[in-house]
């Protein structure tokens, strides 16, 4: 009965959910598949060598253990930046500041760019002696804040989770404003009677109705962070000496630059298991949870 | 309004018409992937197109320039359509035995462009792969070339050429004195494969090293945890890093940024193939004049060989303008179009080289000095992952210089490349 009611929302839907499934899952069932070969020889499939590749993965591969170090490291910073700056900037244009308009043009130009465009940016941007940054800091005589940026182990997945916060700030920002805007008027006003100034009123009755908003900002933010690829090939290529790698960069290198097939296959299931296990979950038990 | 709507049927009428009339006069097609996208690089593959297309006017050349990776992005990319059943007709390679064995399972022989072709039997071993030609060689480079500003280098009074580590490291020394950058590096970006050949010719310049270490190395015979060429290349970049010789940003630049440093006049020395040349000259620096080479050193009498090719490919769907691509590319007329542009030299023994600039002509002497040793540099003689395994094991090695962790990296690296 229930199939029979939604005839016409299953046609509509099905024809998604067989390209989702022939396009994602089948095809991640492949390289799941893949991963447990020994393929490393362009157009020759490799035999089955069981988990192998997995536990060479795990026990003897110290580039993946940096790469995962270098994932969660860009996760913090980005993620520990990105959102509470953006709920600073949203709260600064609920407040109605001047030149709202200007700024909300400002924050959003980033978004718009793409990866390619803004790795080219910063990477000149970045430069150790010819660098726009540390050329300014030079102008200014500020010598002593000059950095090596891109060209340090110890700075350069700092620098690229700089560029990420910069082009994510501004996605950040739109979502919370739109959840503080949609705040009902009529709670503030009872915040307000009640004797509630203006930073008792966003931290006290703003901010925990943005739980929704700060869902979504998460879990974006947390898929960009995993994937990332672009930015990282192009700003630094993972280097200097891996201390920027990520498990993208790594998986494409090991795939395509050393050929070894079925070990980049593992690298990116891990990934699928990854992400499965960090963003499909909780979006899993929050739908379930809304179901009741 | 009846008008109006005969108006636009016979419009569309007439448009799908032409369309199926042009699609019915298709050319046959050559599609050809390569990754010459630089000042005189594209230049010179254009010449050699126009050859063809005035050869073959019925073929219509379908060009896919992918720049990138020294061509790491442009292979991964045919892998990639191999994979998914979409093989192009022909692509650029770097031509030589570990290089052609990475994609021998995607290649078919193409013996029957080789007959009778003059080229000197090494270059015809390095295209022969299980006994099969399956690539044919279009330009020929210089690895192991040390490049100087000239100026700079008659300014402070610098000694050439260097015949070993320690004259070397002496001039960057006297360099660094000067207040110049000694030695230019650029293996940023996403290039940190260069430093495998720049390992390369410190190895081949190492006193326990030398061409036929690198052959032996290039061909999974060595031991690299044991063999002392490979502490003497470590311990020779140790010395220029922490010795201050190298510019701080080396990796954060590309080769040709590094080059330009020289063209700055804020570095002196820089070790690269010749196609640095064709970067010096498209900038409009003149060879001997403003800058100048010598065989990196240690390595007088050797030549570390690059070759760029062409293949055909499993699965290509114009075969026959395939065979005609491959004809011309083995040509003099060819070579002669192209090297002179890009900055390379003619792998072909019968090829003029009166047109060429004196640097050029001293390369090519040398390549056909029958004392000269030549070996495959890293870009053809060892299989394709060496490139970017050692680009890695080299760009950590520079950072730490912890020359026995450098080793047992070179060694893990080893197994890694050639599978034991």
């Amino acid at each position: 009965m229930v199939v029979k009611n939604n005839i016409p929302s299953i046609v509509f839907i099905a024809p998604a959910i067989v390209l989702v499934a022939i396009f994602v899952y089948i095809f991640s069932g492949w390289s799941a598949w893949t991963s447990l070969t020994d393929w490393r020889i362009i157009g020759r499939m490799g035999k089955f060598i069981g988990i192998q590749n997995y536990i060479k993965l795990f026990a003897g591969d110290d580039i993946f253990r940096k790469c995962l170090y270098n994932t969660a490291k860009l996760i913090v910073l980005f993620i520990g930046i990105t959102l509470p700056l953006g709920i600073i900037c949203a709260i600064f244009l609920d407040l109605g500041v001047k030149g709202k308009g200007l700024f909300r043009a400002i924050y959003l130009i980033p978004l718009s760019f793409s990866f390619v465009a803004s790795a080219t940016m910063w990477g000149w941007m970045f430069m150790p002696d010819k660098g726009s940054i540390n050329t300014l800091l030079r102008m200014l005589s500020l010598d002593f804040l000059t950095q090596p940026w891109i060209t340090s182990t110890k700075q350069s997945i700092i620098s690229v989770a700089i560029v990420y916060v910069w082009q994510f700030s501004g996605f950040a920002t739109l979502v919370y404003y739109a959840g503080i805007s949609s705040v009902d008027p009529d709670i503030l006003d009872a915040a307000r009677v009640d004797g509630a100034n203006t930073f008792q009123r966003y931290v006290r009755v703003v901010l925990p109705l943005q739980k929704p908003a700060t869902f979504t900002v998460l879990l974006i933010l947390l898929m960009y962070s995993l994937r990332v690829f672009d930015l990282v090939w192009l700003l630094t290529g993972g280097g200097p000496a891996f201390s920027s790698e990520v498990l993208a960069t790594y998986m494409y290198r090991v795939t395509f630059n050393q050929n070894l097939f079925a070990y980049g296959a593992s690298i990116s299931f891990f990934m699928f298991i990854l992400s499965f296990v960090v963003i499909i979950i909780p979006v899993l038990i929050g739908t379930l949870k809304r179901m009741g | 309004m009846r008008k109006f709507l005969l108006f636009t049927l016979v419009v569309v009428l007439c448009f799908f018409t032409g369309a199926l009339l042009f699609a019915s006069e298709e050319k046959e097609q050559l599609i050809v992937y390569h990754w010459w996208t630089a000042g005189g690089e594209k230049e010179a593959i254009d010449a050699v197109f126009k050859i063809f297309n005035e050869k073959y006017p019925n073929i219509e050349i379908v060009e896919n320039p992918v720049a990138g990776g020294g061509g790491g992005v442009m292979r991964g990319q045919i892998k990639t359509m191999v994979m998914a059943g979409e093989s192009p007709d022909t692509f650029q390679l770097t031509y030589g035995t570990g290089m052609l064995a990475s994609f021998a399972e995607v290649l078919e022989p193409i013996d029957e462009v080789w007959e009778g072709l003059p080229f000197p039997q090494l270059i015809k071993d390095m295209g022969t792969v299980n006994g099969r030609k399956v690539s044919i060689p279009l330009n020929m480079m210089r690895c192991n070339c040390l490049w100087y500003n000239k100026k700079l280098v008659d300014k402070i009074g610098v000694k050439i050429p260097m015949k070993n580590f320690d004259e070397f490291f002496a001039a960057c020394e006297k360099i660094k004195k000067a207040g110049y950058i000694p030695y230019a590096v650029g293996a940023g970006s996403g290039q940190q494969f260069w430093w495998a050949l720049t390992v390369e010719q410190i190895i081949a310049g190492a006193p326990h090293g030398g061409p036929a270490y690198v052959d032996k190395m290039y061909t999974g015979k060595a031991n690299p945890a044991k063999d002392p060429a490979i502490r003497e290349a470590l311990e020779f970049l140790k010395t220029i890093m922490e010795r201050g010789y190298v510019n701080t940003d080396y990796s954060a630049l590309t080769w040709d940024q590094a080059s330009d440093l020289l063209m700055t006049n804020e570095a002196v020395f820089y070790q690269m193939g010749d196609w640095a040349k064709g970067h010096f000259t498209s900038a409009g620096w003149k060879p001997k004049v403003d800058f100048d080479y010598v065989t990196s050193p240690g390595t007088a009498g050797v030549f570390t060989l690059n070759l760029d090719g062409f293949s055909l490919c499993k699965g290509a769907p114009h075969k026959d303008a395939v065979m005609k691509w491959l004809k011309l590319v083995s040509s003099v007329e060819a070579e002669t179009a192209f090297c002179p542009i890009k900055g390379a030299t003619p792998p072909r023994l019968d090829a003029p080289i009166d047109m060429y600039d004196e640097i050029s002509k001293d390369i090519l002497k040398a390549f056909r000095d029958p004392s000269t040793k030549i070996v495959q540099c890293a870009f053809a003689g060892p299989p394709e992952a060496w490139l970017d395994v050692y680009g890695g094991v080299i760009s950590k090695f520079v950072e730490s210089r912890d020359i026995e962790q450098g080793i047992k990296d070179f060694a893990d690296g080893y197994k890694k490349v050639f599978g034991k």
